[in-house]
């Protein structure tokens, strides 16, 4: 019979940090760009969870990481949200390889 | 059920009180514009008389830590959430000092024509909470906490020139790169919570420590004896070198260091002067803290081995470490050579200093050597008159800038006559930054090569002969500024520049010129102290094995099994007196 155990959950989690990273290099755009971070925070969470389910002994405390992880996500959207609103009242563009004014 | 769980004490708070006063500093200057209503004056001094409480309580803290040995905030199984130890104590005294510069800086310049200086203040003092938190924790989830407490109000104080095209780009990348690294460091303390289950620093590094050693032991049979033999057979390298790398990246991103780096020159111009201050120090001097608290917790977990492991275990890292120092010094000094933006120069030139910074924290000092020259020492010491030669050189960068509206080098052009009494302190810290006597830059420069030679070893030596190629780079860089001063004068009219601001940039000229002449050992001696009896968990100590450690797990999932037992059993019994309500 199939059992679904930490491996699996771990392959789960691999791919979607994959993902993650694969939007965080193709995307040009910063909303794109911060999905692509969303999917690794995410990869994140289910790592921390499946690693407290399976770990000998028990506890929360991975539990406990991954809200605190979806908190810092949420927090972090916000603030770059917001700043993705201002470059494009700003530059009529949120498109990252359009802010050329810095030569970096 | 809550008798279980730790609860602070009148004295846990006052250990934790600078913090504190830092949060009743914000909160104040939430509730201050109903009350007294808006004005920068009024929340320029809040902010003033918040960081002097602050320095004062940590000034007193550290008085009693002193006598009183380390304290953990926490209770003891979950020891190192919150470190208060001389080293911490340090940090916060320092940054706060330099809040209360940049605080000044900013209130002689832009506060004037500032319609939100209540939340300009706010996200600085937020960010420097955060930087103070960072210099204090050895556990995952505090320190990602710090770190995103301190990022968070440094992407919106980036952009906090709204209209501006080049700050809100600047802040665009800096939210993406940050976003990104962040990410990326908490998929690697994901991995290393997986590996050894648990979220304490110490107690990774100890497991850390264990499977390099029972890796690098396979053929040599007599080191592998010496392994507790409770731990697993090392099969997962690859595993703890990707997620050391991945939790790495984090932190290296905060100082700049070389792969990591390309926000810092952006986000540099873009950001108002005052920002570009604040930035160039706290968030680069905060990063290495914290990255010398983790070596330092590796270092001393070599020692807690029965046999004593040695620290070949760790040659890997250190390795890694000095390389990415030397990559970084050599690129922040040779990419500033072609700037002209006086902010971008002066961010290639805070990278620089990071390197020279990360060149002594990459120093594994195994914990029962006793060694000459203190690596964390030397480190601190170069942190504070990093502050200082920061803070003059863009005080003075600020006030031409101001005054001419010009960014570029030109702006400096016959500054010796215009305004000497800029000219003059610009050239201490110019000279100091590059690191020759009698300034203090010197001295930091001296105590860091002191502490790689005295550690020996090919890499070491490596190291210092880097560093002293690149102090030789920079001076090119630095001199082009004082050419500018003293030697180009394309007759733009002269100026008085603001009296507090003068006073300023001259007390940080005369600061740099004493610690470099006639106080070469007081700081020193201070910094000596301050980086000793750093706070170290029981199990770095070599008084527990790993069996006991992991009873201690054993332990705390017992008491949460009980915790959740009574839970349940109170909320049937919650929910049978509900029914029985309803019932009549």
């Amino acid at each position: 019979m199939f059992i679904v155990g930490l491996t699996h959950y771990l392959i789960l989690a691999a791919v979607l940090f994959c993902c993650g990273v694969f939007v965080m290099m193709t995307k040009r755009n910063a909303i794109g760009i911060l999905m692509g971070v969303e999917l690794v925070l995410n990869s994140v969470n289910v790592n921390f969870v499946a690693f407290d389910r399976y770990r000998p002994g028990g506890g929360f405390d991975g539990q406990i990481a991954a809200l605190f992880v979806i908190v810092l996500a949420a927090a972090e959207a916000a603030v770059a949200v917001a700043i993705c609103m201002n470059v494009y009242k700003n530059l009529n563009t949120i498109d990252v390889d359009r802010g050329d004014a810095l030569h970096g | 059920m809550f008798e279980s769980f730790w609860r602070p004490t009148l004295t846990d708070l006052y250990w934790f009180s600078p913090e504190l006063a830092l949060v009743g500093t914000l909160v104040t200057l939430l509730i201050a514009p109903m009350i007294v209503g808006r004005s920068s004056r009024n929340a320029t001094w809040i902010v003033v008389l918040g960081t002097l409480v602050t320095i004062l309580l940590s000034w007193k803290v550290g008085g009693d830590v002193r006598s009183a040995g380390l304290s953990g905030l926490a209770p003891p199984e979950a020891a190192g959430m919150l470190i208060l130890d001389n080293m911490s104590v340090y940090f916060k005294i320092v940054l706060m000092v330099f809040m209360l510069g940049v605080a000044l800086l900013w209130s002689i310049g832009s506060a004037k024509k500032e319609k939100h200086a209540e939340e300009f203040l706010i996200l600085l003092v937020g960010s420097a909470l955060g930087m103070i938190l960072m210099a204090g924790t050895l556990n995952l989830l505090m320190i990602i906490i710090a770190i995103e407490l301190a990022s968070l109000p440094s992407y919106a104080i980036v952009a906090f020139n709204k209209r501006n095209r080049r700050s809100a780009e600047a802040s665009l990348k800096y939210v993406i790169f940050g976003g990104i690294s962040s990410a990326i460091m908490l998929y690697g303390m994901s991995l290393l919570y997986g590996l050894y289950h648990t979220l304490d620093f110490a107690r990774i590094a100890y497991g850390v420590v264990a499977d390099l050693q029972a890796f690098a032991a396979v053929d040599v049979s007599s080191v592998a004896q010496s392994v507790d033999a409770s731990m697993p057979a090392a099969q997962n390298t690859v595993a703890i070198g990707v997620a050391l790398a991945c939790f790495l990246a984090g932190i290296f991103f905060k100082i700049a260091a070389v792969p990591f780096h390309f926000w810092c020159p952006d986000v540099f111009e873009g950001a108002q002067i005052e920002v570009t201050t604040w930035l160039s120090v706290s968030s680069k001097s905060a990063a290495i803290v914290l990255l010398l608290r983790l070596v330092d917790t590796f270092s001393s977990a070599t020692g807690a081995f029965p046999g004593g492991a040695s620290l070949s275990a760790l040659t890997g890292l250190a390795w890694g470490l000095g390389i990415v120092a030397a990559v970084t010094c050599t690129w922040g000094n040779f990419a500033a050579y072609r700037q002209n933006n006086v902010k971008r120069l002066f961010a290639y030139s805070s990278i620089a200093h990071a390197g020279y910074m990360m060149m002594a924290a990459s120093v594994f000092v195994h914990p029962d050597s006793p060694l000459d020259y203190s690596p964390i020492a030397a480190v601190l010491v170069y942190i504070l008159i990093y502050v200082f030669m920061n803070l003059g050189a863009f005080g003075v960068a600020a006030m031409v800038v101001w005054r001419s509206g010009n960014e570029n080098i030109d702006a400096f052009h016959g500054l010796g006559r215009r305004a000497p009494w800029l000219a003059i302190p610009m050239l201490c810290c110019l000279v100091s930054l590059v690191g020759l006597p009698p300034f203090a830059g010197f001295i930091g420069k001296i105590w860091i090569l002191l502490s790689l030679g005295a550690s020996g070893g090919g890499l070491y030596w490596g190291l210092v002969i880097v560093a002293v190629l690149n102090t030789l780079v920079s001076l090119f860089f630095y001199l082009r500024i004082v050419k500018a001063m003293f030697f180009v004068d394309d007759g733009q009219e002269s100026f008085t520049p603001p009296i507090s601001g003068l006073a300023m940039v001259n007390v940080c000229a005369v600061v740099l010129v004493l610690m470099g002449t006639l106080f070469i050992e007081a700081p020193r001696r201070k910094a000596e102290f301050y980086a000793s009896n750093l706070f170290r968990p029981a199990i770095l100590k070599g008084g527990m094995s790993h069996a006991e450690n992991a009873a201690i797990d054993a332990t705390q999932g017992e008491l949460l099994r009980l915790t959740e037992g009574v839970a349940r059993i109170e909320g049937e019994r919650n929910r049978r007196s509900d029914r029985q309500a309803q019932t009549p």
